[in-house]
């Protein structure tokens, strides 16, 4: 009896030893050292998506399937650092600065001729192959050169009139990165 | 102990401080922004909206723009200078072919290169749904001028820049 007494005395010191960490884990007290983990942690964490990872939220058709409106995702702000885009490369364009922006689909490098026909895509004269467009497309452009320091984006959704989708040549220097997935 | 907490205490009320100062204080650059403000509010348009409020939103367009602008809109035939009255006029047309808009400014980048001159970089974007039902959804950069009439910012300049060229 005397020992089972003290099992629940002990088992009542245990619980009171957890609910301390877990309350000591949740409201630490307000000490000198908390105050600076929590400024360091903001500090990073503003760094972090401000200047590495921006998050994205898609709004709009024209990626679509690829991508799709309401998604979410992260801008990859370091992708293009050491290189340059690639063709079929998805890259993220900036406007006048990074609250809004464009996510679209590499499809001519610089000095590229660029033309659709009848819906399909040539650059220098050669048909390019594009599995990620699915849906039909009537466009037809006739054939321009991308300037120099600039790339030729178009979105993957052309199921629309031509004059109703926004693409054309952007400077590099707009290219803000890459979607992260 | 307790004197740490009431340094942080008063540290945070210091910020605040500073905070409320600079947020309430009327600086330029704040002025500048309240046209844009004021312009989205008056170019913004309910399906509910009446004749009274659609007169006072064109005489409230009219008002932010200087006696002439010029326009550079590419795509919309619109380049050139126009008189207040013109623009009013374009306004009223413009948002005609609308049951509703919303307009709204982002990323403002503004600077003055000379006295009583504002140069503003900024993202526009425009949605809406036509009165034949069709959903408008525009983003274009715009690089504007303001003066400074009367000590009010007028716009006197509008330059949608080409972001993508085709």
């Amino acid at each position: 009896m005397l020992k089972n007494k003290e099992d629940l005395t002990g088992n009542k010191q245990q619980g009171r030893a957890t609910g301390d960490k877990v309350r000591q884990f949740f409201l630490p007290p307000f000490t000198i050292r908390f105050f600076i983990r929590i400024v360091l942690i903001a500090l990073a964490a503003y760094l972090f998506f401000s200047y590495l990872f921006l998050p994205l939220r898609i709004k709009g058709n024209s990626m679509e399937p690829t991508f799709r409106s309401g998604e979410i995702n992260f801008c990859w702000r370091l992708r293009y650092l050491f290189s340059k885009p690639k063709r079929q490369d998805v890259v993220v364009v900036r406007f006048a600065g990074n609250k809004v922006m464009l996510l679209k689909r590499v499809v001519a490098l610089e000095g590229e001729v660029v033309e659709f026909r009848d819906g399909k895509l040539f650059v220098n004269e050669r048909r390019m192959e594009e599995p990620y467009v699915r849906y039909p497309c009537n466009w037809t452009l006739s054939p321009r050169q991308v300037e120099e320091d600039c790339v030729y984006v178009v979105g993957d959704n052309r199921n629309m009139p031509i004059e109703n989708h926004y693409f054309g040549q952007a400077s590099l220097k707009r290219i803000m990165g890459g979607p992260l997935w | 102990m307790v004197k740490i907490r009431y340094l942080i205490i008063v540290l945070l009320i210091v910020v605040m401080g500073i905070s409320a100062i600079f947020f309430f204080s009327p600086g330029e650059q704040k002025k500048v922004k309240k046209q844009f403000a004021l312009l989205s509010e008056d170019v913004s348009k309910d399906p509910s909206e009446n004749t009274f409020i659609m007169a006072k939103k064109i005489k409230g367009i009219s008002a932010l723009f200087s006696e002439s602008c010029e326009f550079e809109v590419p795509g919309y035939s619109l380049s050139g200078i126009y008189t207040r009255e013109e623009i009013s006029a374009i306004a009223l047309r413009g948002r005609a072919h609308f049951s509703n808009l919303d307009l709204k400014f982002y990323d403002f980048k503004i600077s003055f290169p000379e006295k009583d001159l504002a140069q503003v970089n900024v993202t526009g974007r425009l949605i809406g749904k036509s009165v034949y039902g069709e959903q408008v959804d525009e983003t274009r950069e715009l690089e504007c001028l303001l003066k400074k009439v009367e000590k009010k910012w007028l716009f006197s300049q509008l330059e949608v820049v080409e972001v993508l060229k085709r």
